[in-house]
């Protein structure tokens, strides 16, 4: 049968079924059509209007809140008197909900005020038992619930949740053992970092920058921890440990560092020439050119660069075999390098064998160029 | 003094209005860009404290309504979060006076609206 000769035979039907329902019926149907109508309609009435009374209500709050904190905080501003809240609805302070409300305007506050303002939002954090709200949140089960709760304590500095904030530092979720490691960072510095003793899960690169943000020790005491971190069998604390040593220029782990050089891992060898190029010695040199073969070009350039600040004129015919090499980045680095080390300085370029062939006389003419400006 | 203050914040918003009204100024109040930028239009306030991101209209937008509506000379003062370098130096080329790294004292705001109160009023 042809499809269209199908589609008919069925239109055909519908309208036999139509002819058959009786008026009564009919009746029956759109009526009931119309409850529900009336119904939908009435129920998105009473819907839009409890929403409205939310919003209005939230709004009320959020108000009522943010008058009684700005109060708050100039309570008194050697910060030493007992803190006076004032607030008109006493019961809203014992619903949860308001009390959540009450959290997430202190937050910020804390995050935007300095200096005495501060102590009495942690005054009036305390006070109110804000903290055992937060701390409700460790327990939960959902991860985010428990990372806001860890993130909360942290920016209203509750180091007395320090146990129960540690043991979260090495939790299977990302999300929850980040935001627990940056808290430790945040109540003692580096100090706070012992973690990385016990923690077998990777600290991303994100991560690393976050807790390096956090720290805000000048000079801690305990340096030499950062040794043992670098003999970690996690990769990422090695890689960690070794940015450590860079930004505190921790002279002590320069033979640890050296090994690291041998590590198979590339950003553990990048991160150790890091620290090389900070802090080197007299043998920097010839350690960094025992790895040049093993590395990759990012290496290679890394290295040579290094030789530009630390070598002499004994590793002029190393540098000069790398003016072969098949990379004409590689060639570019090498030739830059020997224009500081060598005796005749940039005036070098125009005596080489090369210099008046393709690619070196490009790459000689940009040196000259980078040098001049 | 009479201050406009934008900020989108209600905590900073009642924070930085308690704070300067114990200093005994008188406040303007607006919690988004496009309001600031109608009520500087209106009304001439001594003084404008603002922040840099909010809704409708930025701070940046702001600093070019005072700029274009001439008269007399009004000193802004930018409030910035840590990391907006880059924004506030936009901001002192369009032709803002001053800048508060967020977190801020109010103490320290207090202080430095102070720089701005005329000789006249000051005496």
């Amino acid at each position: 049968m042809i499809p269209w000769q199908n589609t008919i035979k069925m239109h055909g039907s519908f309208i036999h079924f139509f002819l058959q329902v009786n008026f009564h019926d009919l009746i029956s149907v759109i009526y009931g059509f119309l409850v529900l109508l009336v119904l939908l309609i009435a129920f998105i009435i009473v819907y839009t209007f409890y929403k409205r009374k939310v919003a209005y209500k939230k709004k009320l709050w959020r108000e009522n809140i943010a008058i009684m904190i700005s109060q708050v905080i100039f309570n008194e501003d050697d910060g030493t008197a007992p803190l006076q809240i004032s607030f008109d609805d006493v019961k809203l302070l014992h619903k949860s909900r308001f009390r959540q409300y009450v959290i997430d305007e202190v937050i910020p506050a804390k995050k935007n005020l300095s200096g005495s303002a501060t102590e009495n939002l942690k005054k009036l954090f305390n006070t109110l038992e804000l903290d055992k709200d937060s701390f409700k949140k460790l327990r939960n089960k959902k991860w985010h619930i428990k990372a806001k709760g860890i993130q909360e304590l942290a920016i209203m500095e509750q180091v007395k949740y320090v146990k129960e904030i540690f043991k979260l530092t090495n939790n299977k979720n990302e999300s929850v053992r980040n935001e627990a490691q940056c808290a430790l960072v945040s109540f003692y510095g580096f100090e706070g970092f012992r973690f990385l003793n016990v923690t077998t899960h990777p600290i991303s690169q994100w991560q690393q920058i976050s807790l390096l943000n956090n720290l805000h020790d000048v000079q801690p005491s305990n340096l030499q921890v950062i040794e043992k971190w670098m003999q970690s069998p996690n990769e990422s604390i090695i890689i960690f440990s070794l940015k450590l040593a860079t930004l505190y220029s921790w002279y002590y782990a320069y033979d640890q560092v050296i090994r690291c050089l041998q590590n198979p891992d590339r950003q553990i060898k990048l991160n150790a020439l890091a620290y090389l190029t900070k802090m080197p010695r007299e043998d920097t040199p010839d350690e960094v050119i025992a790895q040049y073969s093993f590395g990759d070009k990012k290496i290679k350039l890394a290295i040579l660069a290094i030789l530009q600040e630390v070598g002499t004129e004994k590793h002029l015919p190393f540098l000069l075999k790398q003016l072969h090499n098949m990379d004409d980045t590689i060639k570019a680095a090498a030739a830059k390098t020997l224009s500081y080390l060598h005796p005749l300085g940039i005036a070098f370029l125009h005596t080489h064998l090369f210099a008046d062939e393709y690619p070196w006389n490009a790459i000689f003419l940009q040196i000259e160029k980078d040098r001049a400006a | 003094m009479i201050i406009l203050v934008a900020e989108d914040e209600m905590m900073m918003l009642k924070t930085i209005e308690l704070r300067l009204k114990k200093d005994g100024h008188q406040l303007i109040i607006c919690q988004d860009g496009r309001e600031a930028i109608r009520k500087i239009e209106e009304s001439s306030p001594d003084l404008i404290i603002t922040d840099i991101m909010m809704p409708f209209a930025s701070g940046l937008e702001i600093i070019e309504a005072v700029k274009r509506k001439g008269g007399k000379r009004i000193p802004v003062i930018v409030l910035s979060a840590m990391g907006q370098e880059n924004v506030v130096l936009q901001a002192f080329q369009l032709g803002a006076d001053d800048y508060i790294t967020k977190p801020f004292s109010p103490n320290e705001l207090s202080m430095r609206v102070k720089r701005y109160i005329p000789e006249s009023i000051s005496t």
